[in-house]
């Protein structure tokens, strides 16, 4: 086990390294910071070129690469060429909605998706389990974007029952998380019915049932806990690419979490803070995952880490 | 029987959707479908303000606070790291500079109260007394040299604005309230450009004290309003300068200014009175704006003009008649009174007319598609040739103009095969090396508000965003131009150099952009910007 | 699964057959109701992109400004709007556009599943089959494609490739692969341990053949249902690239990004954004619904 962590570590390591490889050169391949930094001013070619000289892009690519990395050893990402903040900095600040916003996604998504998911495992075949599915489908029924507009128009313009946009109080979380959440439940809310259904379909579940225990309890007991594992690990990878991956939700609502300022960072071909925000993100995801694969064993003594390796 | 519910069901719950994609749209007349769904779960004191929203204005106790959302946050408050809009929006109210360029973009005094030319190339400034920035600091001659010496140094070398102030050699203190600028050379733009992001005057020993990292996410001026919070992406507060040296101003206690970037949420935010004042309306939503009977749309023009530039080394296009022809082809009156809904208006040049050196007496190219045909078959262009035309993805009231632009093209036997990008890639890879197709959107600030620059970067050779356009008549003219700043010869030159451009046509000239903003009715005074530096002293709400 | 519900009517046997009989059948349509109403959306977009030139009343480019924004014919009090769903920004009939859109969408969701798919399904096959090293590089590889921003990707392809629909279709197709790769590498190595594969490797078969023989057999309905399920998506990322700047060109009828150019319409012409997302989330949910009762039908473990 241990060996097995370490050596999904070391791999990191080199995860991390293409990374920072790819984006640190694809990114040159997009445009020219400087140039966008001066669009609006409209400048001469030499100021442009003076500016690129000050920021260190008229070196050769490889010397760049290569403070890029020395500075990386260090845990020093650089400093961002819009703000001038240390790109650490900028990440931290914005660490705090957004690991706020997956969560209430998450917190979201389960309470729409494990009760329909047990109600229609239970109730197989009948109306309520097909609406129940329809229900828990709608949010992936709708681009991203769409779905959160919906949502500003009905509960914050007609309704107006929480704000349409900002960082600022639980009331303005609603939406966001509501939003999130109702995109995550589509997939969970299958595998909360499809794991129910397995263990429902058991012999013994149906012997337990004829001797008369009660169905809540057999539910509770059996099919719940089996529900569990697959639903843990789909939140823990879920959660790991949430923290990057709810640029449009957080674009919508105004959120100022790291997806968004990365994407913005992307636009402006910020390039300290791409790298700076893609390394963490990835690393983040990375090790997220490596503890769900961890606890995944914990969970379920039977399935062994590293399964393909014996 | 369960069946027959079912399709009930399935009915119901479809049309559900549809209502609520479709409720908002119920403003005036939909209302009767959309509350089915609206009223359904009832809430006690919110509930009352839902059907009063839609006629009366639901801006409660926000005495003496104005709430402004905007697009962008400029990320970064120091005056001499910037170029953009987002910043000036705000940045305006905190800063100052030695002269100011008002409301009508007329150029008065500002921190200094009068200068002259001492001598040849040494401009002389007086400082107005008795200016404190907000720390408390005082504001004089070393203020200014600080600043300047600052703007044209290290620090400043990092950022976009030291290049427009290169004419300024050095900043001499005479005494505590004169400073004289000593000149490299002669810069007609001067006095307006003093007016601009880089010159407005910072606070010396605040930022020899906290250092740049500190002043770019805490900025201090002399302005109206001290900026008390920034929370990046989210949030700004600023708050009154009780020790403003305009007499009794500002009028507001506080203001707040919302980042909300995506258009149709500022949109809502406005509609329910979270924000009194949404910066940036769409074409889309003029419509929504205007209908509310608490709110109002603020138009302005802007100098910002928007073209399709062609690339003159592309057949065809390298032939002038050909480019004519196109701007012949398409019917700009049309495009600006459908699509934009009236607001933009005609150009001649590369200019609006708040530009110095627009020549009034150029008339835009007229739509006349016969014409268009004539030269195009004078020209040897065939019928059904293709022209690329790349515009960026992100800009859908573009989208739908270069659309109609294609639309017009067909008609003379063109066909437009329309590419959207990302306009960023587009701005900064595709366009300064030749690579957007035949043609490809173009919109330019001008914000000096004087054809120099734009002339001088569009059309001299070798500018970064000219790959291909060359005239040696131009050349002469912008070089010209450039050598003298008597106003009248340069004006003089300026008309000979529109009329060769207009013949030239580099691009399909569209229109001049406008700036709108949707205002609450509670907000008095409030004039919308022509360069987006949105004026607070003396706004007032009720 | 089928046990369940032999107890369940044991119960009712005393019933009278009749109802019984009515019973089942009803049961039976509930059962697979969503199947249906899926399979039965799929085929309404897919004929509708199939067959849209000859039920589209007009040309999907067919523009004329003097009918821009009309309103849909029966919503509208002037009565001058001929348009069944109304006319869009620049005055084009929105129902012929949408029935258009759907070429556009299926096309999108079609060809950009194939990429995944095969990209997906070989990357699976050779991880889960092999192990080891293999296993190792292909899932760092995933890791990677996971961590690395989409929307940089796509910058990325279109600053380099230049745009177009295609070019979608390829970003979709190769950001997606890892989906496929991770459920059929499980399966793999599963299958990888059954007597019969093992046999089949004693007596000294080639890896290609026992792959192809005995491996991808067994994995063919997981594929099946994923690339369902995936179609799905990718029709609504298509729109989504579109809310990000990087859409389809907009002469294009997709639905994508019909309804992100014209959601700043939605409080003035709401015909322009609904009936798009109308005709989204349906297909999207038909495809869904689909993809669900396949995978109930052909392999209900699978965790997707």
């Amino acid at each position: 086990m241990i060996q097995y962590i370490i050596r999904r570590l070391i791999h990191t390591v080199f995860v991390v390294l293409a990374i920072s490889l790819i984006v640190f050169f694809s990114i040159r391949l997009t445009g020219d910071p400087v140039a966008i930094m001066f669009q609006a001013g409209e400048p001469t070619k030499e100021a442009i070129e003076e500016v690129r000289e000050n920021l260190g892009l008229n070196e050769p690519l490889i010397v760049q690469y290569g403070i890029f990395m020395k500075q990386l050893i260090t845990f020093d990402l650089g400093e961002s060429f819009r703000s001038g903040l240390p790109v650490s900095t900028m990440i931290a600040e914005r660490m705090g909605p957004t690991v706020l916003l997956a969560l209430g996604g998450i917190l979201v998504a389960i309470l729409i998706a494990f009760p329909v998911g047990i109600l229609s495992a239970v109730k197989r075949g009948t109306a309520v389990d097909f609406f129940g599915r329809i229900f828990s489908l709608l949010g992936i029924s709708f681009p991203n974007f769409w779905l959160g507009i919906m949502l500003i128009i009905v509960f914050a313009v007609q309704l107006q029952w929480f704000p349409a946009s900002g960082y600022d109080g639980w009331k303005s979380l609603v939406l966001p998380s509501i939003a999130l959440g109702m995109i995550l439940s589509g997939i969970l809310a299958r595998l909360v019915r499809s794991s129910m259904l397995e263990i429902l379909n058991q012999q013994y579940i149906s012997t337990a049932k004829s001797k008369g225990i009660k169905d809540w309890v057999v539910i509770i007991r059996h099919a719940f806990r089996n529900a569990l594992i697959p639903t843990t690990t789909f939140l823990g990878i879920q959660f790991g690419s949430l923290l990057g991956g709810t640029v449009i939700i957080e674009q919508v609502f105004s959120w100022p979490g790291v997806g968004r300022m990365i994407i913005d960072a992307i636009n402006q071909r910020d390039y300290p803070v791409i790298q700076g925000g893609v390394i963490v993100l990835a690393m983040l995801m990375i090790l997220v995952n490596l503890i769900v694969d961890l606890s995944y064993s914990f969970l379920d003594p039977r399935i062994k880490v590293g399964g393909s390796d014996k | 029987m369960l069946k027959k519910h079912l399709w009930k069901f399935v009915l119901l719950a479809l049309t559900a959707m549809l209502l609520l994609a479709a409720c908002s749209g119920g403003n005036d007349e939909g209302e009767g479908t959309g509350n089915n769904t609206d009223n359904s779960g009832e809430n006690t004191g919110d509930n009352q303000n839902q059907d009063k929203g839609k006629s009366e204005n639901p801006v409660e106790g926000r005495d003496g606070e104005l709430v402004i959302g905007v697009p962008g946050d400029p990320q970064n408050w120091d005056p001499i790291d910037t170029f953009l809009l987002d910043w000036s929006t705000i940045a305006t109210s905190v800063f100052e500079g030695l002269v100011d360029r008002n409301l009508d973009l007329e150029i008065q005094p500002g921190l200094a109260t009068e200068w002259e030319y001492v001598e040849e190339n040494v401009l002389q400034f007086k400082l107005r007394e008795g200016v404190t920035f907000h720390n408390g600091e005082p504001f004089n001659a070393d203020a200014v040299k600080f600043t300047f010496d600052r703007l044209l140094g290290e620090e400043g070398a990092k950022g976009p604005q030291q290049a427009n102030y290169t004419a300024i050699d050095h900043v001499e203190v005479v005494d505590d309230y004169t400073v004289n600028f000593h000149l490299k050379y002669k810069d007609p733009v001067l006095i307006t450009k003093l007016a601009g992001y880089g010159a407005v005057i910072v606070p010396p020993n605040y930022i020899q004290e906290n250092g740049d990292e500190h002043f770019n996410n805490n900025p201090v001026g002399t302005g109206p309003f001290k900026m008390t919070k920034y929370e990046r992406d989210n949030v700004v507060v600023l708050e009154k300068n009780e020790n403003y040296w305009k007499e009794g101003l500002p009028k507001l206690d506080k203001v707040t200014f919302k980042i909300i970037p995506e258009a149709s949420t500022r949109l809502a935010e406005l509609q329910t009175g979270k924000i009194d004042i949404m910066k940036r309306v769409e074409r889309s939503q003029t419509q929504a704006v205007e209908d509310s009977s608490f709110l109002s749309l603020s138009v302005a023009g802007t100098p910002t003009v928007y073209a399709l530039r062609f690339d003159t080394d592309e057949k065809p296009l390298d032939n002038p008649k050909v480019r004519q022809a196109l701007n012949y082809a398409v019917d700009k009156e049309a495009i600006i009174e459908e699509i934009l809904g009236g607001y933009g208006n005609p150009i001649s040049t590369f200019q609006s007319e708040l530009s110095f050196g627009n020549n009034p007496n150029l008339e835009p190219y007229p739509y006349d598609p016969e014409k268009a045909k004539e030269l195009l078959a004078e020209a040897g262009v065939e019928e059904g040739t293709i022209l690329d035309i790349y515009t960026p993805g992100n800009d859908a009231t573009f989208k739908e103009v270069v659309q109609a632009v294609a639309f017009y093209l067909e008609q003379v036997g063109l066909q437009a095969n329309i590419q959207t990008v990302d306009a960023n890639t587009l701005t900064s890879e595709l366009m300064p090396n030749g690579d957007a197709g035949h043609m490809y959107r173009m919109g330019w600030g001008g914000w000096t508000l004087d054809f120099d620059n734009t002339a001088y970067l569009l059309y001299h050779e070798g500018e970064f965003w000219n790959p291909d356009f060359y005239d040696e008549k131009v050349e002469e003219l912008l070089a010209a131009e450039r050598a003298t700043v008597d106003q009248a010869e340069r004006e003089e030159i300026f008309m000979e150099l529109t009329e060769r451009l207009y013949e030239l046509a580099p691009q399909l000239y569209l229109y001049q952009d406008m700036a709108m903003f949707g205002v609450n009715d509670r907000v008095k005074n409030f004039q919308t910007p022509h360069d987006d530096r949105i004026r607070l002293e003396n706004v007032e709400v009720e | 699964m089928q046990q369940g519900a032999a107890v369940q009517n044991e119960k009712s046997q005393s019933a009278r057959p009749l109802f019984l009989r009515l019973k089942r059948s009803v049961k039976f349509f509930f059962r697979n109701f969503s199947g249906f109403l899926g399979l039965f959306l799929v085929i309404v977009s897919v004929s509708a992109a199939l067959f849209a030139d000859y039920i589209a009343p007009m040309e999907a480019g067919q523009a004329s400004l003097s009918a821009r924004l009309d309103p849909p014919s029966w919503a509208d009090e002037t009565g001058e709007s001929t348009f069944l769903l109304g006319a869009d920004q620049l005055g084009r009939d929105m129902l012929s556009r949408i029935i258009y859109g759907a070429q556009i969408s299926i096309k999108v969701g079609f060809f950009g599943v194939l990429i995944a798919m095969i990209l997906g399904t070989i990357m699976g096959l050779i991880s889960g089959y092999f192990g080891k090293w293999m296993d190792d590089l292909i899932m760092r590889l995933a890791d990677i494609q996971l961590a690395f921003p989409f929307i940089l990707f796509a910058i990325i392809v279109m600053s380099v490739l230049g745009p177009g629909i295609w070019k979608i279709i390829i970003i979709l197709g190769i950001t997606n692969w890892v989906g496929f790769a991770r459920v059929i590498r499980g399966q793999v190595i599963s299958l990888k341990e059954m007597e019969y594969v093992q046999a089949a490797h004693a007596v000294g078969g080639s890896h290609f053949r026992i792959i192809r023989k005995h491996v991808l057999p067994n994995v063919l309905s997981s594929i099946l249902v994923l690339a369902t399920l995936y179609i799905a998506e990718f029709i609504l990322l298509e729109a989504s690239l579109t809310f990000l700047g990087l859409g389809v060109d907009p002469t294009i009828p997709s639905w994508g990004g019909m309804l992100a150019d014209s959601r700043n319409y939605i409080t003035s012409a709401w015909w322009t954004a609904t009936f798009p997302g109308f005709a989204i989330m349906l297909t999207v949910l038909g495809f869904n619904l689909f993809g669900d009762w396949l995978r109930d039908k052909l392999d209900p473990n699978l965790k997707v």
